[in-house]
């Protein structure tokens, strides 16, 4: 059905007005959760400063908690490495995952139902979930760590691989089958060099969202830089629990930027 | 030669794409499909290569009949049938050199091809075909980076890799402008007349066909309403082909007042 406006004016009016009635309704559901859970907007507010500058205060490193950067540096670098060697195991694995779940490549309807299930459960399952389960079977290791990155990414790399490989051109395929390509040759000479720079891309973005999820994981498994963080933070070392969460943040930020050099490099 | 006899094709329950449609295409000669859009050009053109699976009827490519080759004996006939496209669907991140070498791909064992382990005689032979198609200086380029007429050129060259005996050409000059589509239409026409090919291709600018095609096949409704030589082409016939088109236009407007 075709909408019907009789002037430009009356379209954009209505437009408003739904732009208008959008937005009361989100207002109204603030104020009612707001009244609902007692919730004091302005007092709230207030304690935001003073609360800052305490975590400042307590949290800034000074000159003596350079004496942790030992540990602390060792830590960081074991995490990085579970981070990347879990992404990487899990994108190979992924790799042959997409290609047997994707509409575009698989053999056949029950593959491409069996992938998507088990992508999605692998998925939605947290990562928090993950390490707690899996420390029952493999106990407090670093290996622990590297199995629940590596299962959560499994998931989320099936996925997004098999969306890319389904985004490609049918008929780009078409096109080597009509040269004479069998099956692997199509997947091989086609599908994977169209989708290499995505799926590269994807894989840049899992290492860093694990870099952060592998600190998280490590407060549960007893390993890496999360451990150390608990650890200094119950025995009140703030200052070095502090240098702890700037060297992550810088850590992210300089992979944030290699992976974008890397990226731009290859599209 | 080429030749189709009561071919049928039906999409779904009784929508008639290809009513027994026959026709030939000789070695040396250009033949071209023309008829308005949604006749049924591109299902003709994908079913001689089995990209679309016909219904009844029988291709014959020199006295073989394509549908009822099984598997194997379907991807080395495919292997001497070279096929360009509108949208030139090359491996867009590949180089022009490589998507030349994937026209050896049905004459490769699984592995080779996977992998892209080509003899030297065949990267000279990819070479050669590039300068041949003017496109020397690009053999390692980038195909996202070349121009549409460029990169038809390059879907040409990998045709040609293929040693084709056929080249079908699904609207191949569609997307590019008059001075590509000069080149690209001299390079089709070059090719049936020195290599002996049979050029057999789609296009819906009827000025072109007139120009380069020796051979024309009208097609309306799914069904052949004309084959001739190009100089039995007149208005009348023209007519004939686009008749429905222009009463369905007709229709369409009646409708919309």
């Amino acid at each position: 059905m075709k909408p019907k406006y009789t002037s430009p004016q009356q379209f954009f009016r209505q437009r408003r007005t739904r732009m208008g009635i959008v937005f009361a309704i989100l207002l109204a559901i603030y104020l009612g959760s707001v009244f609902l859970v007692k919730f004091q907007t302005f007092s709230s507010l207030a304690q935001v400063p003073a609360g800052l500058i305490w975590l400042f205060k307590t949290f800034i490193p000074n000159q003596h908690t350079t004496t942790y950067l030992g540990p602390i540096f060792y830590q960081l670098w074991r995490t990085l490495i579970v981070s990347i060697s879990s992404t990487i195991c899990a994108a190979i694995l992924s790799l042959m995952f997409a290609v047997l779940g994707a509409k575009t490549t698989s053999p056949n309807r029950g593959f491409q139902l069996t992938v998507r299930f088990g992508a999605s459960l692998l998925r939605n399952i947290p990562v928090v979930a993950w390490a707690m389960i899996l420390l029952f079977s493999f106990k407090q290791s670093d290996f622990t760590g590297f199995l629940a990155l590596f299962f959560m990414t499994l998931g989320y790399l099936t996925r997004a691989f098999t969306e890319t490989m389904e985004d490609l051109d049918a008929e780009k395929l078409q096109a080597l089958q009509a040269v004479g390509a069998n099956y692997f040759q199509c997947v091989f000479c086609g599908v994977l060099p169209e989708a290499a720079s995505t799926m590269t891309s994807w894989v840049l973005y899992m290492i860093e969202n694990n870099i952060r999820d592998a600190t998280l994981v490590g407060l549960l498994t007893g390993t890496g830089i999360g451990f150390l963080f608990s650890q200094y933070f119950k025995s009140i070392r703030y200052d070095a629990a502090g240098l702890i969460v700037l060297l992550i943040a810088v850590l992210v930020i300089v992979l944030e930027l290699t992976s974008t050099q890397i990226r731009r490099a290859i599209a | 030669m080429l030749k189709v006899n009561q071919l049928d094709k039906t999409y779904g329950q009784d929508k008639h794409s290809l009513k027994s449609v026959s026709f030939t295409a000789q070695p040396g000669e250009v033949t071209a499909i023309i008829g308005p859009s949604g006749a049924g050009k591109t299902t003709i053109l994908r079913s001689v290569n089995q990209l679309i699976r016909d219904d009844g009827g029988q291709i014959l490519l020199d006295d073989q009949d394509i549908r009822q080759a099984n598997k194997a004996e379907l991807r080395k006939i495919r292997h001497h049938i070279g096929m360009i496209f509108q949208n030139y669907n090359l491996i867009s991140p590949l180089t022009a050199l490589e998507n030349v070498l994937h026209g050896r791909l049905g004459a490769k064992s699984t592995l080779a091809g996977m992998f892209g382990l080509y003899s030297t005689a065949e990267k000279t032979e990819a070479l050669a075909l590039l300068a041949e198609v003017g496109l020397k200086d690009y053999a390692y380029q980038r195909c996202d980076q070349l121009s549409g007429g460029q990169q038809q050129r390059v879907g040409i060259a990998r045709a040609l890799m293929q040693h084709p005996k056929m080249i079908l050409c699904d609207e191949p000059i569609a997307s590019l402008d008059p001075k590509s589509t000069k080149i690209v239409m001299d390079i089709l026409r070059k090719l049936a007349r020195e290599k002996k090919l049979i050029i057999l291709i789609n296009l819906h600018q009827i000025d072109i066909a007139m120009s380069y095609a020796d051979h024309i096949i009208g097609i309306n409704d799914g069904a052949i309403v004309f084959e001739g030589p190009t100089a039995q082409v007149n208005d009348a016939v023209l007519q004939k082909i686009y008749r429905q088109a222009t009463e369905q236009k007709a229709k369409v407007a009646a409708n919309e007042a």
